[in-house]
């Protein structure tokens, strides 16, 4: 189990205090898959250091299977050869100058006191056996591709088996296309292990793939955590919604409401959906409705549902499995999914069919816009 | 559990600083702290120690005596005996500065045409080429000076003999080694392998898709190197051309064996002869006085050298791999440049190689068919039978493996320290371990004798204050480690930590074995400088100190020829394999064959 709690880290550079981390709690139960999402620079990896040990917090307190391991206001900082910690590298950091298993073998020969030679090379052995690398044992460490070094630098990390696994962007190194295979390999690794994981990326459908819980992490702080379904249907706000997934945003007025549903008639009368509203909000109101390009379906003609935008095609990209199509909403720019036999051409007019359970509304702001 | 408290405003800044550093250096523990502190301790002593002892020494007088001795006092005495006296400008500084412009001319001009057609012209045997003009390298310059003398003496030199056999002439001449033109010469053509190696690797660095640009834009490849290749590769040649500035001004065994018999003095051989003088006692108050303004020209061009280095190495270029640059035809120009590479090769390689050997086994005469049979090992053997050769072997390999020892293991912690922690300090070592770049071996030796004739420890004449006057050159160490450990990414470390091992388990383990490449050549590199070093252990020398090549200079002075190209030739052949063990790592490197 891992919790953190009020974590804060702050630089202090010539421009001033830079605050990288700025108050970051979560808890994982043992044997849970959490992921921390976000842009570069939002401080998600600084957080993973500090839980490694590699980075020493300036305030908060993180705690390790009931075991305090930094509280800066306490003077606690355990560094991180103590932890018990298996860590994945962005690079792997395979060392070059050993091979295969004795990269793997390492954690337990420089543990004290030292196991047994045979315990070390059977350990060692199971671990490589498990991500499927025990042919290539002695192969060097400078011969291997971008996914074995992968696969052994997970070996590595639970060969001591380790009460925290933590995965700093591992799939980040790896082209497209042996990415997306890595990640299936690695989300039954980490199920078979079963040892409690932080993971770190900026990668939305790795987090919505693996994880069990995602904390989606905007400059320094959570904006959301909770499951993958969970929060890509219910983003708690403009943030989430844009960064997961990509959202379309338009700004309507509220004309009439019932306490619950209301009408919201988008800007320039291009159309209108009758959709659950927040509390607070209310006739009158300006807000966004947030919907995913996904829900937006395309028709040419009205249906005369009330629950329709009028739009123009703007651009058309075939992407071979679907046509991306993007639409002008006045002058807002709004993205759709066609499916590639459907004949549309750049310049002609179409309605957007909105599904209200798939719609979110959020009070306007005039920078919303992400 | 208690509660947290959010820091703010002081308490904050301290948490900051304190979880700053503490990622870097909290799990170095104690023994870490050790090390750190021993090496440091040591750069700092091995670099500042001489250099304040020598600056002490300018301002204590009177002049016989050494700077803290009993009855030594606080004096302006010296500077004015050194800067009072017209000789010092009217003939060491303007001897220092023609000798000095000549030479690197000299040195610069052949390094670079040689530089040039190796690494941008399609000349024939490249590779070969290559090795034979590095080839000197494996001789000191002490050895170099002297067989200039055996060709160019301007009675007996054996160019001089064959010259005037063919034009009838006198007795003497016509040519003349003892001239300022002679120094010029043979300290010019002993300097041009070193400067030739950093030129190449200049010319090699450039990546050839920014001439290639500059043809895809229409340009011809004249301007193309007028405008693209020469503007993107000055700092990097320019910066060879400062650096065989400083050498050549603290060049010390050219001066001493062909300007002393010529009666031409230049800075360093000043330094050596107040040191020396025919009939007084040493002046180490007047010697000191010398140095100062030496010193300061040296780091001085040390500043100069570091400011081109950093332009050089913003515009580089190279990173990837299977770069083959453009080369330029030579056409018609195959044959001159073909028979350039020769002459150098003839004069800067072979005449010197062959003349020390025949000197050994023939003596110092013309060789013709009738020399052929007095071919004669007594050089050899007497030399074989001397304990006194094999006492001189002894400290030179003591001398020279000792001081490359510590010097690289200092290197690693100072490279360590300056990357890897946050220490205050590792700016001043930093600083330091370069600037002992600037020091002239001549300083240094004077700086040694002045530090370890005034500590009571009883060194001084023996093997070991040769090992630590050797071991200020840090800059060697320090700078091949650090770019080595550039290339170690910090995270190869910090798997170590997260796998459990502790600071020093993960330099044993992982920094060190990384490292071992450039340790190799560090050391050997050092162990080269040490091997061939002649003007420390001459201002140091004892009758228990002696290494090769002061041996060989005694010799020779003595008028023993022979036995003075016979240890010549055996310092040669105890240095070849040494190159060649660091040629085959330096050109593994490059991805030469």
């Amino acid at each position: 189990m891992l919790k953190v709690e009020g974590l804060e880290r702050s630089y202090a550079t010539p421009d001033g205090l830079v605050q990288a981390v700025k108050g970051v709690s979560f808890e994982i139960p043992s044997g849970s898959f959490y992921t921390l999402l976000g842009p570069s620079g939002c401080g998600k990896t600084t957080t993973l250091r500090c839980v490694a040990g590699l980075e020493q917090p300036t305030a908060g307190r993180i705690t390790i299977d009931g075991t305090v391991v930094a509280q800066p206001d306490e003077d606690i900082f355990v560094p991180a050869y103590k932890r018990d910690i298996g860590m994945v590298f962005q690079s792997y950091a395979i060392w070059p100058h050993m091979n295969v298993l004795e990269n793997v073998s390492y954690p337990l020969v420089v543990r004290k006191p030292r196991p047994p030679r045979d315990e070390i090379k059977d350990r060692a052995m199971e671990a490589l056996r498990l991500v499927g690398m025990d042919a290539l044992a002695n192969r060097s460490a400078t011969k291997l591709s971008g996914g074995q070094q992968q696969r052994v630098a997970f070996a590595r990390a639970i060969v001591r088996n380790p009460k925290i696994l933590l995965l700093d962007e591992p799939l980040s190194n790896l082209d497209a296309k042996l990415r997306e295979q890595m990640r299936y390999e690695l989300q039954e690794l980490v199920a078979r292990v079963a040892i409690t994981t932080l993971y770190v990326t900026h990668d939305q459908s790795e987090a919505l793939a693996m994880s069990d819980t995602i904390a989606v992490i905007s400059e320094g702080l959570i904006s959301q955590a909770g499951p993958p379904r969970a929060v890509y249907d219910r983003p708690a706000n403009e943030f989430v919604a844009g960064f997961l997934g990509g959202a379309n945003f338009l700004t309507a007025t509220v004309t009439e409401d019932d306490g619950n549903n209301g009408l919201a008639v988008f800007d320039g009368g291009a159309g209108s959906v009758r959709v659950a509203l927040p509390a607070g909000i209310h006739t009158g109101d300006r807000v966004n409705i947030v919907f995913r390009p996904e829900d937006a379906a395309l028709h040419f003609a009205a249906n005369g549902t009330g629950n329709q935008v009028h739009a123009s095609i703007s651009r058309l990209s075939f992407q071979g499995g679907l046509t991306e199509c993007h639409l002008k909403v006045g002058a807002t720019l709004v993205r759709s999914m066609l499916h590639p036999s459907v004949e549309a051409k750049v310049g002609t007019e179409a309605w957007i069919d909105l599904n209200p359970a798939r719609c979110t509304v959020y009070p306007a702001r005039e920078t919303s816009r992400l | 559990m208690s509660q947290i408290t959010l820091p703010t405003g002081a308490v904050l800044r301290a948490r900051i600083k304190k979880a700053n550093s503490a990622e870097k250096r909290a799990d170095i523990g104690w023994l870490g702290w050790i090390i750190i502190a021993l090496g440091s301790a040591a750069a700092l002593f091995f670099i500042l120690g001489p250099l304040i002892m020598l600056l002490t020494t300018a301002f204590r007088g009177p002049q016989d005596l050494l700077p803290f001795e009993d009855g030594a006092q606080w004096t302006l005495a010296n500077l004015a005996a050194v800067y009072l006296d017209k000789s010092l400008y009217t003939s060491v500084l303007p001897n220092t500065l023609i000798f000095t412009a000549g030479s690197v001319t000299v040195t610069f001009v052949v390094a670079f045409i040689l530089a040039w057609l190796v690494e941008r012209t399609d000349l024939p045997m490249r590779n070969g080429i290559y090795t034979i003009i590095l080839f000197p390298l494996l001789v000191p310059g002490i050895v170099l000076s002297i067989t200039w003398i055996f060709l160019l003496a301007p009675n007996t030199g054996w160019i001089n003999v064959i010259i005037r056999s063919f034009l009838r002439l006198g007795e003497s001449g016509p040519l003349n080694i003892f001239s300022m033109g002679g120094m010029i010469l043979a300290q010019g053509i002993g300097l041009v392998p070193f400067v030739f190696l950093l030129l190449s690797a200049a010319l090699r660095s450039m990546n050839p898709s920014l001439e290639e640009a500059s043809n895809a834009s229409g340009a011809s490849p004249f301007t193309t190197i007028r405008k693209v290749t020469l503007p993107v590769l000055l700092p990097g040649l320019l910066a060879p051309l400062i650096l065989a500035t400083l050498i050549t001004l603290e060049q010390f065994e050219t001066p001493l064996v062909i300007g002393f018999p010529a009666r031409i003095n230049v800075f360093s051989t000043r330094i050596f002869f107040e040191l020396n003088p025919d009939t007084d006692l040493p002046a180490y108050g007047r010697a000191a006085a010398v140095a100062l303004p030496f010193l300061i020209c040296g780091i001085a061009l040390l500043m100069i050298y570091n400011h081109l280095i950093r332009r050089a190495e913003s515009f580089v270029t190279v990173t990837g791999k299977g770069f083959r640059p453009m080369r330029f035809p030579l056409g018609r120009w195959r044959i001159p440049a073909i028979a350039f590479v020769a002459v150098y090769a003839l004069f800067g390689a072979v005449l010197p190689g062959f003349v020390l050997v025949w000197a050994s086994l023939f003596g110092y005469a013309l060789p013709t068919f009738d020399t052929l049979s007095t071919i004669s090992f007594a050089g050899y053997i007497d030399l074989f039978n001397n304990p006194k050769f094999w006492l001189a072997a002894r400290n030179t390999f003591i001398v020279a493996g000792a001081s490359a020892i510590i010097v690289t293991s200092i290197g690693v912690i100072l490279a360590w320290t300056i990357l890897r922690t946050q220490l205050a300090v590792r700016w001043l070592l930093d600083f330091i371990s370069f600037l002992s770049l600037g020091i002239p071996a001549v300083i240094a030796g004077l700086a040694s004798m002045l530090l370890y004739l005034s500590l009571p420890i009883g060194i001084y004449g023996t093997v070991l204050v040769l090992v630590l006057a050797y071991s200020y050159r840090m800059a060697v160490s320090t700078r091949l480690t650090r770019a080595a450990l550039m290339q170690v990414h910090a995270e190869l470390e910090e798997a170590s930590a997260a796998s459990g091992a502790q600071w020093f388990t993960t330099i044993r383990r992982v920094v060190l074995p990384l490292l071992t490449p450039s340790l190799v050549a560090s050391f050997t590199l050092l162990f080269i400088i040490g091997f061939r070093e002649f003007t420390i252990p001459t201002i140091l020398q004892s009758p228990d100190n002696s290494v090769l090549s002061v041996m060989m200079w005694q010799a020779f002075q003595a008028g023993k020829t022979t036995q003075a190209a016979a240890v010549g030739t055996m310092i040669v052949l105890f240095v070849i394999p040494i190159i060649f063990g660091l040629r085959r790592l330096v050109l593994a490197r490059d991805g030469r064959d």
